[in-house]
C-alpha cells in the first residue's frame, strides 16, 4: 500500500519537471541601408506570441519556440518542438524605441532603425 | 550516364538516410553530425503520423506562400515542389545570408493509398499540414462477430 502511494507522489512531481527543448539556430538574412539594419530569421511554426526580442546592452537576442500539437503516431519525424535561439551584437547606434518586428509564413522581420545622430550626414562646403 | 548518375545519387541518399538515423541517436538538433553526405539539400523537413483513418504530413515551409507550393498527389505518391524567389528587399547592403531562395521538390511513398479527392492543405506560420484520408479500400474496418 505504502509502495503504490509512493509511486503516486513521484508522479506528481515529474508534472513540474519540464521536458527539455532542443535548441536551434534559426537562419538568417541580415541586410543594412542607411536608415535601418534588417534581420530576417526563419522560424517555421512559431506563434506570435512565443517570440521574444530583446535588447539588452548591446546584444540582441532572439528566441522562438515552437509547440506542436500532433496527433496520431508518428511514423517518420524529421523535426519536433524546438527553441531557435540566437543572439548578435548590435552597434550602439540603434534607436532601440523604434525597432519593429513582424511574424508572417514562419518569418520573422526584425526592423533595427539607426538613430538620427549616427547616420551619416552630408557636409556642405561653404564658398566665402 | 543518366543512370550511373542516378545510382550516386541513390547511394548518396542511403547514406543519408544512415546519417539521420546517426543523428537521431545523438540528440543534437537541427545539427548534422560530422561530416556531411549528401547534396547540399534545400528541401524541408517533414513529419510523418498515422492516424487510423489518415495520414498527416507537416513541412517546414517558412517564407513560402500559398501559391509557392505545389502539391501532387497520385495513389499512395506524393510530391510537394515549391519554389522560394529572394526576399532581400530593395537598396540594402547585404551582410548575411543563410536563408536560401530556390526551388525544392520531395516526393514520398505512402504506406497505403489515399484519397486523394479529400486531401487538404493547410499553410499556418510556416508549416504546411496535409491531411490525407486513407482510401476507402484500405480503411481499418469494424467486423462485427456474428
Amino acid at each position: 500500500m505504502e509502495k503504490t502511494q509512493e509511486i503516486a507522489k513521484k508522479e506528481e512531481k515529474n508534472i513540474e519537471k519540464t521536458h527539455g527543448l532542443y535548441e536551434a539556430i534559426p537562419a538568417v538574412d541580415i541586410y543594412e541601408n542607411e536608415d535601418e539594419i534588417l534581420l530576417y530569421a526563419d522560424m517555421p511554426g512559431v506563434v506570435k506570441n512565443d517570440i521574444s526580442v530583446n535588447i539588452d546592452n548591446g546584444t540582441l537576442s532572439v528566441s522562438g519556440i515552437r509547440k506542436l500539437v500532433t496527433k496520431g503516431a508518428a511514423t517518420d519525424t524529421e523535426f519536433t518542438d524546438v527553441e531557435y535561439a540566437r543572439s548578435f551584437s548590435v552597434p550602439q547606434a540603434i534607436d532601440i524605441e523604434r525597432v519593429e518586428a513582424e511574424l508572417k509564413n514562419g518569418v520573422l522581420r526584425l526592423h533595427l532603425p539607426k538613430s538620427e545622430a549616427s547616420k551619416p550626414r552630408q557636409v556642405e562646403i561653404k564658398t566665402s | 550516364m543518366f543512370t550511373r548518375l542516378s545510382d550516386i545519387d541513390r547511394l548518396f541518399r542511403t547514406m543519408s538516410l544512415f546519417q539521420k538515423r546517426l543523428d537521431n541517436l545523438y540528440s543534437d538538433y537541427g545539427k548534422s553530425s560530422g561530416y556531411k553526405w549528401e547534396f547540399e539539400q534545400t528541401s524541408p523537413r517533414t513529419n510523418l503520423y498515422e492516424n487510423g483513418d489518415s495520414f498527416e504530413i507537416r513541412a517546414e515551409v517558412s517564407g513560402f506562400a500559398k501559391e509557392d507550393l505545389n502539391i501532387k498527389i497520385q495513389g499512395n505518391y506524393l510530391e510537394i515542389s515549391g519554389s522560394r524567389e529572394s526576399d532581400a528587399p530593395e537598396g540594402y547592403r547585404t551582410h548575411k545570408i543563410e536563408r536560401e531562395a530556390g526551388s525544392f521538390s520531395r516526393s514520398f511513398t505512402l504506406p497505403a493509398d489515399v484519397d486523394s479527392s479529400k486531401v487538404e492543405a493547410t499553410l499556418k506560420d510556416g508549416i504546411l499540414y496535409l491531411i490525407l484520408p486513407k482510401h476507402e479500400a484500405v480503411k481499418p474496418k469494424k467486423i462485427s462477430i456474428s
